[in-house]
């Protein structure tokens, strides 16, 4: 099994998703996409030779389940902080809608205050 | 055509402005490490064009002063993650330690259960040992040894539950005070910020404010409601009123049953500060869910093994021919009245060995059929409907389970924190970022885990998939 990933210069199963999890943390796009090219070429490469290979990735897939938990609560978290930043796009692209309280100071046209 | 006067009195405003404009800049520089400081920017307003013989000439700009580029909405969702991953953490540091009372031979002193599980097939073997010679003194010694470990496993386990269970209203405690200074201190920064700029934002004093509300949100679940002048108004999550403009109303506590209550006024707010988040909200599941959850339990395994145990001990004949009566019980354990208490109530009240009542009633003092039948109960469902191991062992898994969840919560809460703090940060610090490149990698991160988790969803059902196939081959 070990040389299953070796030969693609991967780390376990655990180790990838766990990586990935950290990376939606900090926002790093560019590891995530490098992340994302890897495993997609490892998805096409999957098939292993032998027996004992598919029994190891397969005792890699049981480890990771908890981890794949971690980085899909994490996923789901960040889904709803974009959705958060989207709709506060739109409120600042909407501010003409707001102008009495933007006359009032309330904010500036385009400011960060999405206090509406 | 404007007079020679007019002209330069547009370029000395001009001036007057670029100067405001400065010093505002020169502030956000100099605040650039201050924590919590929000970037200030210029505001500029024309001036009113003034009119002469029916022509209009403008009169340049004035600098109306700083608007701080904040986001309410932001901010409002960055605290509420905080008062979730503060909860989960605390409560994930409490049951972390609950957890180690049940690991055995951690080699931790917090590991003082012992080995529960073990105990319970120690004990419950003695008897199938004692079935062999049931008139063997030195097997009768052993019978009570491990029903003595097995008891002060289980006695210490629920002691150190209890302490564990007074750090913890000891730490929800401390809280409070922390809840009004901070409290106090909002309202009084609303005072001032109502006073000073009611129609406009306050700079500074909303920074502090924010960092205020920032420090709250770790303590306990709050909402917040901007109200008239730029006021503000905190609830609790369940709604109650904690502070509204410049006054706030304290959290007090009392003891009720042992553990300490919270009250805001004269309303007992326990139940839903539990469910309300921030350190508070993990302390108070910890204390009044969790641990009384696991005490169950054990008090239900302590209840079962005892009275199970003795009332067959009870009915048997002993070495010395005699058999148990009300007067006179020949119980091995400390015969519990109730499920609740039995755990720290639990010990072994035999002293000598030979009222072990290895024989049937009736039966000779050789006879071993009594023996046999308190060896037979490690295998019959006597507690809650399980056998005495697989209680056990259940309740060690359903502990880790709700470890396990906890964590999966508070990491994912935490990176949720950690996100918001970069965008919030690329909003309302002072640095080069600037919104939009803030949100396009908010969003090509989002989309690239996407594709790595959908990724990696097919890649682990396909390893399965394959290792099951392995397996049938």
């Amino acid at each position: 099994m070990d040389e299953f990933w070796e030969r693609r210069g991967q780390r376990e199963l655990k180790e990838l998703v766990v990586e990935a999890s950290r990376a939606l943390a900090r926002l790093d796009a560019d590891r995530l996409e490098e992340l994302a090219l890897s495993c997609q070429a490892l998805n096409r490469e999957l098939p292993p030779a032998s027996a004992g290979e598919r029994v190891s990735l397969a005792s890699q897939a049981r480890e990771a389940v908890g981890e794949m938990a971690v980085f899909a609560r994490v996923l789901e978290a960040t889904r709803a902080n974009l959705q958060v930043m989207n709709r506060l796009r739109e409120l600042r692209g909407g501010l003409l809608e707001y102008g009495e309280r933007t006359a009032q100071g309330w904010a500036r046209t385009g400011s960060g205050d999405g206090n509406h | 055509m404007g007079t020679i006067n007019s002209a330069f009195s547009l370029i000395s405003g001009a001036l007057d402005a670029d100067q405001s404009a400065l010093s505002i800049v020169a502030n956000n520089v100099a605040n650039a490490n201050t924590p919590g400081y929000t970037e200030e920017t210029p505001n500029w307003s024309e001036n009113s064009p003034v009119e002469i013989n029916g022509a209009s000439y403008g009169s340049g700009v004035t600098e109306t002063g700083p608007t701080s580029l904040r986001d309410r909405v932001l901010e409002e969702r960055l605290n509420q993650q905080q008062q979730l991953a503060s909860a989960s953490s605390a409560r994930l540091t409490a049951l972390t330690g609950v957890q180690a009372l049940f690991t055995p031979d951690s080699g931790s002193a917090s590991a003082t259960a012992g080995d529960i599980g073990s105990d319970i097939t120690g004990f419950f073997n003695s008897f199938a040992s004692l079935e062999a010679n049931p008139t063997d003194n030195a097997l009768r010694q052993q019978v009570l040894s491990s029903a003595s470990t097995l008891a002060g496993d289980v006695s210490n386990a629920a002691a150190s539950l209890n302490e564990q269970r007074a750090a913890l209203d000891q730490e929800a405690s401390g809280v409070t005070s922390q809840v009004n200074s901070l409290t106090s201190a909002i309202a009084q920064l609303n005072l001032q910020i109502q006073s000073t700029s009611p129609n406009a934002d306050a700079g500074t004093l909303e920074d502090d404010r924010q960092q205020d509300i920032g420090q709250l949100s770790q303590l306990f679940g709050i909402n917040h409601i901007t109200t008239e002048n730029n006021g503000l108004s905190i609830t609790t999550t369940s709604g109650q009123l904690v502070l509204t403009g410049g006054s706030s109303f304290q959290l007090t506590t009392g003891t009720v049953g042992g553990a300490t209550q919270f009250y805001l006024g004269t309303t007992d707010v326990t139940t839903q500060l539990a469910g309300g988040g921030g350190e508070l909200g993990g302390y108070l599941t910890a204390r009044d869910q969790d641990i009384p959850s696991v005490m169950n339990s054990l008090d239900q395994l302590a209840y079962s093994v005892s009275t199970q145990v003795n009332a067959l001990n009870n009915t048997g004949t002993d070495l010395d021919g005699s058999t148990g009566t009300v007067a006179n019980p020949h119980y091995i354990f400390n015969e519990p009245t109730a499920v609740a208490d039995s755990a720290s109530g639990m010990s072994v009240t035999m002293t000598d060995p030979n009222q072990i009542a290895a024989a049937a009633l009736g039966q000779g003092t050789g006879d071993n059929t009594n023996a046999t039948a308190m060896a037979g109960l490690a295998n019959q469902s006597i507690v809650n409907g399980q056998t005495p191991t697989d209680y056990y062992s259940n309740f060690v898994s359903t502990l880790g389970s709700t470890v396990s969840s906890v964590q999966t919560e508070n990491t994912a809460q935490n990176a949720s924190v950690t996100q918001l703090t970069t965008q919030n940060n690329a909003l309302s610090s002072v640095n080069l970022d600037d919104e939009a490149s803030s949100m396009s990698t908010l969003e090509r991160s989002y989309q690239a885990a996407s594709q790595v988790f959908t990724m990696l969803n097919t890649i682990m059902a396909s390893a399965l998939n394959l290792g099951e196939q392995a397996t049938v081959s």
